[in-house]
């Protein structure tokens, strides 16, 4: 299999990996989700596991500065209060160099995977995909 | 604004009593009666004389009053029938008058028998955190009106939302009843109603016990009654869907809450016109959206 042929399913973390995280969460507690793993975002989802969002570190930061209101009050609002609703987003049959070249014009990290239905399948996080090209010695 | 979860609409009332719906575009209820249970001809008289009010006014209500009250300022204060007789008291209440009824209970051992009797079963403000309290409530299958501590931010409601939800309810009204300002005074901030109403939850105020002034008096609490029609006028254009107010027919001689209460003259115009506020308010927020 050479670098064009790579799927982004087969390099994306599945979602027992990252922090998924429902909408109606504490975003205190999705702090805490978020520090469980180094990839610094979590992807917000409803009850049928359809993305509605992602939060990231910058996402927080910028929220920090924004948010008018006690620290308290902000940490016990509803994650998606806070998240960035829309993210651009990856399908997981779209071919990892693809994957990159998108994450390099909009400047991101991670791109969610979703499938036709909006229903999330994993992410794709740049550290694993560049890893995987490397092998490839592209 | 954050988020708003979905709002939820909560019915209060079982078996033969008249339903209370509250919530989302519902029209306003009230939540009234005597702080405390004084006796059965006492409770039968006053829910006449406020379902009289409430049929004239044109809104539904459920009747409030507390079989013992634990949070008084004084050991020598009145401390109620006790659970056995202040519940058969509510019982008769509610078979003779068709209203619904709501107590609070102060202790997890009696929310079982709290719930069978009662339409709604309430959570004193003292005790809105205590996780025993919150379960025992939400294991009654009742409806619950849950008062913001006085010591308790809004946002903060939320935990104790999620200690009743946890525990298998989500049929809860949460209502504000004035919050610490220093030593022995209370003060409404309007903005706990649009606050915990991000929670999906129907909002109430108690405006009786707004006006209190906590223990002001040494063994007793004060209280400024002057001030319920503004602040009355104030928290239904704030978006409430309930106001609760303590009524009584002779406040001098009111064996709880005497400095606060309301005098039942005064309740027909009250209710008159938080109804005609509450009206305008959804038509207002239909027109222009809040």
């Amino acid at each position: 299999m050479n670098a064009n042929e790579i799927s982004v399913k087969d390099v994306m973390l599945t979602t027992e990996n990252f922090p998924v995280i429902n909408k109606n969460t504490l975003f205190k507690e999705s702090l805490e989700h978020m520090n469980k793993t180094n990839l610094g975002i979590a992807c917000v989802v409803d009850e049928r596991n359809k993305l509605l969002g992602i939060i990231t570190d910058g996402d927080v930061r910028r929220n920090l500065l924004k948010v008018q209101k006690p620290i308290s009050a902000f940490f016990v609002d509803d994650v998606v209060s806070h998240c960035v609703k829309n993210p651009i987003t990856i399908l997981p049959d779209d071919k990892l160099n693809y994957a990159v070249k998108i994450m390099g014009e909009k400047k991101v990290w991670d791109l969610p995977v979703v499938n036709n239905d909006g229903i999330l399948v994993g992410l794709l996080h740049l550290h694993q995909a560049i890893k995987k090209l490397l092998e490839k010695d592209i | 604004m954050s988020y708003k979860r979905k709002e939820k609409i909560i019915t209060v009332g079982y078996g033969n009593v008249n339903k209370v719906t509250v919530g989302g575009l519902n029209p306003l209820i009230f939540i009234g009666g005597p702080c405390a249970i004084e006796s059965q001809e006492h409770s039968i008289k006053m829910a006449e004389l406020i379902g009289k009010i409430c049929e004239k006014v044109g809104i539904s209500w459920i009747y409030k009053s507390c079989y013992d009250k634990d949070c008084r300022s004084s050991p020598e204060s009145f401390h109620g029938l006790g659970i056995e007789g202040g519940l058969k008291i509510l019982e008769k209440v509610r078979n003779e008058i068709g209203v619904p009824v709501v107590s609070d209970f102060s202790d997890p051992a009696w929310a079982e028998k709290t719930g069978e009797i009662c339409d709604m079963v309430q959570i004193p403000a003292y005790l809105c955190r205590q996780t025993s309290i919150l379960r025992s409530a939400a294991k009654t299958n009742r409806p619950i009106h849950l008062k913001k501590g006085q010591f308790m931010s809004p946002w903060n409601m939320k935990n104790s939302v999620q200690k009743i939800e946890s525990n298998g309810n989500s049929q809860i009204i949460l209502s504000d009843r004035g919050t610490f300002f220093g030593y022995n005074m209370l003060v409404n901030d309007m903005r706990c109603f649009p606050i915990m109403a991000e929670t999906g939850y129907p909002v109430c105020f108690d405006a009786t016990h707004s006006i209190q002034l906590p223990t002001s008096m040494g063994n007793i609490s004060g209280g400024q009654r002057e001030f319920i029609p503004y602040l009355v006028r104030s928290a239904v254009a704030c978006g409430v869907n309930a106001l609760f107010m303590e009524v009584h027919d002779d406040p001098d001689n009111a064996l709880s809450d005497s400095n606060t209460v309301l005098h039942i003259d005064m309740l027909q115009n009250i209710l008159y016109q938080a109804k005609e506020m509450h009206e305008m308010r959804l038509e207002l927020s239909k027109k222009y959206e809040e």
